[in-house]
């Protein structure tokens, strides 16, 4: 009797196990009503919220493809037991041959996907989280977007600062002049009829009072004649002063460059640290221009930019694909009778950037912004201090000069100005 | 003597404009005053002339090309640049021999590999500096990933973790290396841009940010 009960028993539980098998494999709706189903309880959501930014957002987004495939409807497409076995372990799942996770494995370019060893539950959370952000979405403040449209506009703002308060003042003066000459005539006006209004002036003194300037007279009188003369030597000699000393001086060079790589972006708006591709610059004397494969670990994956879309970008593609070099222009070049190292002033010395090369991170396009004259070299050296703190080479030489002088030690003291330390 | 009085200022005038021409500006570089020191006969780093006319003008080459030209012509793409020959093993200072567990080996190099530095606080100073320079962009000051404002860069990317949740507050310090080392995931590789011992540094600051300290 038992057994027969069993057996019933038995019977029943096969039924209904194939009835949710059908069911599952011919409609999703029906599927949501069993043991699986997607719980829509809001403790359970957030739970798998939690799961999902913790682990899962690094490669998925819900609506939007990331590394891996965009999650939304993930539930309709595949059924729990498969999602869970593919989270636990997506290699078993490939290699089992699934054709649906083989086709995934090389549309994806063959990236293995992390195995995760979350419980049933777990799993079942965080696509109850999926499902709910299928449905309604979150609106998220797109980061990037704000960011773009915020910092150049603040940029150019403190850049044109000083300028626009230049000209300010500029006006201002002028029209403080303009007040100052209208009350100067004003008073002459005034003193003039006062005076005549006396009556008790002589004729001496009446020539004087009512007197008119001759404009003609006074362009042809030899002190303006000689005045006009000398400003104009004078602007002369400037201009051609200037220009001999412009020779062999490249300041503002500001060649197009074969990929139109903006500084203002990447180091200005994005902060990216010089040092991040120059990489050169603490360790060699040269601070070197990064190569493709440093673009390519964020160009990877940012394919278009905010000026000029995918044109220049898809440049380095290029250069990478076809194993090409880019051909920078150089634009700061130093004669070969001068030595200069890069490492022993920024590494050693701590010499910002920005010191030499001017603002950069403004920079859309670069340009010399430096001399890079003797003079030029020469008065940093007389002015700047040495950077001896926590440097033990430098303590005797400290130690030496203080002896002797009470100002700090200056490059020029420990031989800044030696003709052989960059001519050789 | 009024007329060449004239003469003489209108002379010097427009020499006086015309040397205004000789200043750098946008595309022209400025004349050169001994153009032969500037262009380098010698191979130099990031230069390369490959114009075999320039500066014919004062050119005392036997072979007869210009002066300025100084490309390789022996190698791929007249560059002076080579690649080291293939098997050699580059040493430092440090005696570190170079980090070869290959990009693949992920979980060995978890479990095996160890930092040769103790996790001083000196060197977590150091880690620290090295990891803002290298690391802040995407990952963010407090490792944060996306979410932290100062990555700016990782916002961008989206989807950057934070070092101090889920899985990656646990990885080992192998983990973090041979990651920075090769990337994974979305990150590229770091091993060409920072030396094997500055790497080390930077998980020092790394393990530091896991636990969630800043």
């Amino acid at each position: 009797m038992l057994k027969h009960i069993n057996t019933v028993a038995y019977c029943k539980t096969v039924l209904l196990g194939l009835l949710i098998l059908s069911a599952s494999i011919f409609s999703p709706a029906v599927y949501a009503q069993d043991a699986n189903a997607i719980s829509t309880d809001p403790a359970v959501i957030q739970q798998g919220e939690a799961l999902f930014k913790a682990n899962c957002k690094v490669c998925h987004a819900v609506n939007e493809q990331v590394v891996g495939p965009a999650l939304a409807k993930v539930y309709e497409r595949q059924n729990m037991d498969w999602i869970i076995a593919f989270v636990r372990n997506s290699q078993k799942v490939i290699q089992s041959g699934d054709p649906y996770a083989v086709e995934l494995y090389n549309k994806f370019n063959k990236t293995e996907m992390t195995a995760f060893d979350f419980s049933d539950d777990e799993i079942k959370s965080i696509i109850a989280y999926v499902k709910q952000e299928t449905e309604n979405p979150t609106v998220a403040a797109p980061v990037a977007t704000a960011t773009d449209g915020a910092t150049p506009a603040e940029g150019s703002a403190s850049a044109g600062m000083s300028s626009e308060y230049f000209y300010i003042i500029l006006v201002v003066l002028f029209v403080v002049l303009v007040l100052i000459l209208i009350v100067l005539g004003l008073i002459v006006s005034v003193l003039t009829k006062f005076l005549n209004q006396q009556g008790n002036l002589d004729e001496a003194d009446k020539e004087i009072v009512n007197s008119k300037t001759d404009l003609g007279a006074f362009m042809k009188s030899k002190a303006f004649v000689g005045f006009a003369i000398f400003i104009f030597v004078t602007l002369v000699a400037k201009t051609a002063v200037d220009g001999l000393f412009s020779v062999g001086i490249q300041q503002g060079y500001a060649p197009k460059q074969p990929i139109a790589f903006s500084h203002q972006l990447h180091a200005g708006q994005l902060e990216i640290d010089c040092n991040y591709c120059h990489t050169g610059v603490r360790i060699s004397k040269s601070a070197n221009i990064p190569s493709a494969n440093i673009c390519m670990n964020c160009h990877s994956i940012v394919k278009t930019g905010p000026q000029y879309g995918e044109v220049e970008i898809a440049k380095i593609y290029k250069a990478v694909e076809t194993n090409t070099p880019i051909e920078w222009v150089r634009i700061h070049n130093l004669p070969d009778l001068a030595y200069f190292n890069h490492a022993q002033h920024v590494e050693v010395g701590n010499v910002e950037c920005q010191t030499c090369h001017g603002e950069i991170q403004t920079m859309e396009v670069v340009q010399q912004h430096a001399l890079l004259t003797m003079g030029w070299c020469i008065d940093c050296h007389r002015k700047t201090d040495v950077n001896t703190a926590d440097n033990g080479y430098y303590d005797k030489l400290v130690e030496l000069h203080n002896e002797s002088s009470k100002s700090p030690m200056k490059v020029v003291n420990i031989g800044g100005l030696e003709c052989s330390k960059c001519h050789y | 003597m009024r007329i060449q009085s004239l003469f003489l200022v209108s002379i010097t005038s427009l020499g006086g404009l015309f040397l205004v021409g000789c200043g750098a500006q946008g595309e022209y570089k400025g004349m050169e005053f001994a153009p032969n020191m500037y262009h380098s006969v010698a191979y130099e780093p990031l230069t390369q002339i490959d114009d075999e006319e320039a500066g014919t003008f004062v050119s005392t080459r036997e072979d007869g090309k210009g002066e300025f030209f100084n490309s390789n012509v022996n190698n791929p793409y007249q560059m002076n640049m080579r690649e080291p020959v293939a098997n050699t093993v580059p040493r430092n200072k440090q005696g570190y021999l170079p980090y070869r567990m290959p990009k693949d080996s992920l979980d060995y190099a978890a479990a095996v590999v160890k930092s040769p530095l103790t996790a001083s606080e000196d060197v977590v100073a150091q880690g620290k500096e090295l990891y803002l320079r290298y690391c802040t962009h995407c990952h963010g000051q407090n490792g944060q990933g996306s979410e932290d404002p100062t990555a700016k860069v990782g916002a961008i990317l989206k989807g950057v973790p934070s070092y101090s949740v889920g899985r990656l507050a646990t990885v080992s310090e192998g983990h973090v290396f041979h990651v920075i080392t090769h990337g994974k995931g979305r990150m590229g590789a770091h091993g060409s841009q920072i030396s094997e011992e500055n790497r080390w540094k930077i998980v020092s600051y790394v393990q530091k940010l896991q636990k969630g300290s800043n």
